[in-house]
């Protein structure tokens, strides 16, 4: 079974709006090697950690 | 040294306060909302879309390193051939924990003879021209040091070169093996063989891969991805992808001494990471440490309302006497 090419009919309709596929950029400090995108996780990660820390509990209609 | 205070009695608990709780809902708003999450994310920015590499795509791609390492392969002097359990059994190849020997613990449960496995049992499997015929009856007829002899004359022969012809010279049958098992390997046929398990499924890539990475070309391409160990590639995915972040730590270890420069890194970074995890499990028992979460209050940060709102009643008591 051979895979379809990137040029098949219809491809351009069913790609990805954002590729990622292409070159991947790293950012380097001291003996730390991090890509952009896991910085972005990591980034991301700790929004929704001071998030679960600062925003409000909801409060239910049953709360007694 | 001050006396510990009396601990108070444990209240009743259902003198609480209590409210419902809906379960069965969390965990449907919980799975609806990654599923959309999944699905967005995915339509998006799709995954990673990275050709694998085969042993007929290396071939194509770098004959010169494909065949210096076929010809390793054959004298045994490859990475796999001298890596020691679980594919054989190479004195002081193992890593060691201390004076536990960790590789050698399981023993050869996978055992590789390079020599046979990856060059001469493809080259006798597959269809063979006259010529091949006869360097395979030669190479049978001759004894080990004579083997030896031709494979690193041909091995520092080819390392001369570079990527043309090497200087003429006494290979015996080696050349015409390796070129044989290259044209095999172009023709993929070679990945079709090491895969062959005797079942209707091949799903069994151990030993092409071995093939692969004993070769420079499967790393010059982990590496220009950033998927090299010194390059934190174990937290690193192909292009702009995000990786495996939570593997920081361990992948740290490798970056520095003493473990970026010992033999032993897996071994001793597999015991560190054992020991850490241990102390995380124990967290709750060892002095000190249990105490993190008094001293930074972060507690009181999530339930301040509750803090607040105690504060506030005890400043009322206070002013009513």
């Amino acid at each position: 079974m051979t895979a379809l090419p990137y040029f098949y009919p219809g491809a351009r309709l069913f790609a990805a709006p954002i590729d990622l596929n292409g070159a991947g950029r790293y950012v380097h400090w001291g003996v730390v090697q991090l890509s952009v995108a896991n910085l972005v996780i990591i980034g991301l990660m700790l929004v929704v950690f001071m998030a679960a820390l600062l925003l409000p509990f909801p409060r239910g209609r049953g709360r007694r | 040294m001050s006396r510990r205070p009396r601990k108070t009695a444990v209240p009743d608990p259902a003198a609480f306060p209590t409210r419902s709780y809906d379960l069965v809902k969390e965990f449907t708003i919980a799975l609806v909302v990654v599923v959309l999450l999944t699905v967005g994310l995915a339509a998006v920015f799709s995954s990673p879309d990275v050709k694998p590499v085969t042993l007929a795509s290396w071939s194509r791609a770098d004959g010169a390193d494909f065949t210096a390492t076929a010809v390793s392969e054959l004298g045994g002097t490859s990475g796999t051939a001298g890596y020691g359990p679980p594919y054989n059994h190479t004195p002081g190849a193992a890593q060691k924990l201390g004076p536990v020997g960790l590789q050698s613990a399981a023993g050869v449960r996978i055992p590789v003879d390079t020599t046979n496995d990856f060059v001469l049992r493809p080259l006798r499997d597959a269809p063979e021209p006259p010529a091949v015929t006869a360097a395979l009856a030669t190479w049978a007829a001759a004894p080990a040091a004579r083997q030896q002899a031709w494979t690193r004359a041909y091995s520092d022969a080819l390392a001369k070169a570079g990527r043309g012809a090497p200087a003429k010279g006494d290979y015996g049958p080696v050349p015409v093996l390796a070129s044989r098992l290259l044209g095999l390997a172009r023709s993929g046929a070679l990945d079709g063989e090491l895969q062959a398990e005797g079942r209707f499924y091949q799903t069994d890539y151990t030993r092409p891969l071995l093939f692969l990475s004993d070769g420079s070309y499967l790393e010059s391409l982990a590496r220009a991805e950033h998927l090299g160990g010194d390059q934190w590639g174990m937290m690193n995915e192909t292009g702009n992808f995000p990786g495996q972040a939570w593997l920081w730590l361990y992948t740290f270890w490798y970056q520095i001494d003493p473990f970026k420069s010992s033999g032993n890194a897996d071994a001793l970074i597999w015991g560190l990471m054992a020991l850490l995890s241990l102390c995380l499990m124990l967290a709750p028992f060892i002095p000190g440490v249990r105490s993190v979460p008094r001293w930074t209050r972060v507690h009181r940060l999530i339930w301040r309302t509750y803090y607040r709102d105690q504060a506030m009643e005890r400043d009322r008591r206070v002013s009513g006497r």
